[in-house]
């Protein structure tokens, strides 16, 4: 049903939204329409680009930019059908090292916040049920309560980390005179914790060297995802100590996920 | 007066203004009761059929400033009218018809608790106007959607033997910040619905893992608890797929269903989880 709620006179309820703009309703990757330009982020000059300016060579002279507060300005980062979504995912399990050419023209933000918002669920909950068996394993007639911190902590440490390390590289790299895009350093860092959803249902298993067997492989397939992916941005110059750091990141990440949840 | 006035007034305030002035004018006495039949109370003696007609339109039934009078009340509707006593006169200003400004308390809260019977029937069992979206919630509230957020977080802190505090703490951010983010998420992915319209019918599909949270919380076996729960998660994903569904894109639906799956399984093992 295509027109939905669209035929709706809203402006007599109080507190409506004036829906976005459905620029996007017809394209998928390749609409003209976003005109944001999705090189830069946030863009520059307070969203004015000139004709002919360095940036992409974008046609239009304005860029949807409305301001922090307008729900249109993040529209264009959320441009995706369900089947563009679901093919991201598998090439970010899938070693095939094609994954920064998919997001090249598109880079998505839905990837990132589900993914980590799943996360942050899923190892709430499985931890859960891991110490629970652990403990019922070990010590069959000890109470054992639900212990809601674990949100909390899973909460901090999966958005922190997926938040704040994309802003550091993209500082770093742009220190070291690589020019690489905000927005595409978040989607793949979000899209390289997805190997960490299947892999945290199978580390409920209550055998301790199938779990440190299991997380070896996620992390180890998470840090070259990642260590691929920037060796990408960083093309030229050789930055080995930005990659290996990321890497090594991206592993210290796996082994706390393994000891704090599911010990 | 109003009649020296060089600056025609807005008809709605020039009616407040005479009824106004209808009332310091004529004294009480003369002024006929409310609601003949109602035993005398304490009330200040204000006739909400004797006023001069207005130009104002008849009162919305989504009129949010009604909404303001009062508290919300519990499940089972029996309300004392001394709990929500302090709310009798709201100060809604000029602009609010003279008859829900002056009503007895006791119908504004009658008429609130039936718009949030008639919404959940709307929402959450089967009835022929689901797959309109258009019928379903014109007449939205919050105050339902509150009340249910509100008790899932209680029933599950009380079913909790350690930090309760946290779990309802945990409940009630996961659900209304998760009822935000599902509605921004739709409105990002280009649909088109209205925010708190929205916000009011997640809400309101809560209501089945209210249920069920009930349920388990006087329940102990852990597997009554699991098939419970995932009665009342596929009733509750049930009532929420038309809406979401109808507001996006086709080739998007997938990914404006998923948060809402998301929110109400993670609702759902909390629940079984809780003991």
């Amino acid at each position: 049903m295509e027109e939905g709620y669209s035929s709706l006179p809203t402006s007599h309820l109080l507190g409506s939204v004036p829906a976005a703009v459905a620029e996007d309703k017809t394209g998928g990757a390749a609409s003209e329409s976003s005109s944001a330009n999705l090189q830069s982020f946030p863009p520059a000059n307070g969203g004015y680009q000139a004709p002919g300016s360095a940036y992409g060579g974008d046609e239009q002279a304005t860029s949807s930019w409305k301001g922090v507060c307008s729900i249109s300005s993040y529209t264009p980062y959320f441009n995706i059908d369900t089947d563009i979504v679901v093919d991201r995912l598998i090439t970010s399990v899938y070693p095939l090292n094609d994954f920064t050419r998919k997001i090249d023209g598109n880079p998505d933000m839905y990837g990132p916040v589900w993914i980590s918002t799943t996360l942050v669920f899923m190892l709430a909950a499985l931890g859960n049920c891991a110490t629970y068996l652990m403990r019922k394993r070990n010590e069959p007639d000890a109470v054992w309560n639900f212990d809601v911190t674990f949100v909390d902590w899973a909460a901090c440490v999966i958005y922190g980390y997926a938040l704040a390390v994309p802003v550091a590289f993209y500082f770093l790299l742009q220190y070291v005179g690589c020019n690489a895009s905000l927005i595409h350093l978040w989607c793949m860092w979000g899209y390289s914790l997805f190997i960490f959803l299947p892999s945290s249902l199978l580390l409920v298993a209550p055998v301790e060297i199938f779990r440190w067997v299991i997380i070896i492989l996620a992390g180890a397939a998470s840090s070259w995802f990642v260590a691929q992916n920037l060796k990408a941005y960083t093309e030229g110059s050789d930055l080995m100590v930005l990659i290996v750091s990321a890497l090594l990141l991206q592993f210290a990440l796996a082994l706390f996920i393994k000891i704090f949840f599911f010990m | 007066m109003s009649h020296g006035d060089t600056i025609p007034l807005h008809p709605s305030s020039q009616s407040d203004i005479d009824e106004i002035e209808n009332l310091i004018n004529v004294g009480p006495a003369t002024v006929l009761p409310a609601r003949p039949t109602s035993p005398p109370r304490a009330s200040i003696p204000v006739s909400s059929s004797l006023f001069i007609p207005s130009n104002l339109p008849p009162p919305a039934p989504s009129a949010p400033a009604a909404a303001y009078q009062k508290a919300p009340t519990a499940v089972p509707p029996s309300v004392p009218s001394a709990e929500s006593s302090r709310g009798g006169i709201a100060a809604d200003g000029f602009g609010s018809p003279p008859n829900t400004l002056t009503e007895p308390v006791w119908d504004t809260v009658r008429r609130d608790l039936s718009r949030i019977v008639s919404n959940l029937k709307l929402v959450v069992f089967p009835n022929p106007f689901r797959e309109d979206p258009g019928k379903a919630l014109r007449d939205w509230d919050l105050w339902g959607p509150f009340f249910f957020i509100v008790f899932l977080g209680l029933t599950l802190s009380w079913s909790a033997s350690v930090k309760k505090s946290e779990v309802f703490a945990v409940a009630f951010a996961v659900l209304a910040a998760g009822a935000i983010i599902l509605t921004l998420n739709v409105l990002l992915l280009g649909g088109h619905i209205i925010f708190f319209q929205s916000l009011s019918l997640l809400g309101y599909c809560l209501f089945p893992l209210d249920i069920g949270a009930l349920i388990c919380m006087l329940e102990d076996n852990v597997i009554i608890k699991i098939i419970v729960v995932s009665i009342t998660l596929a009733w509750s994903s049930w009532a929420a797929y038309p809406f979401m569904s109808a507001a996006v894109n086709p080739r998007r639906k997938a990914l404006a269903l998923y948060p809402v799956f998301l929110m109400y399984i993670s609702v759902g093992f909390l629940i079984i989880a809780i003991d």
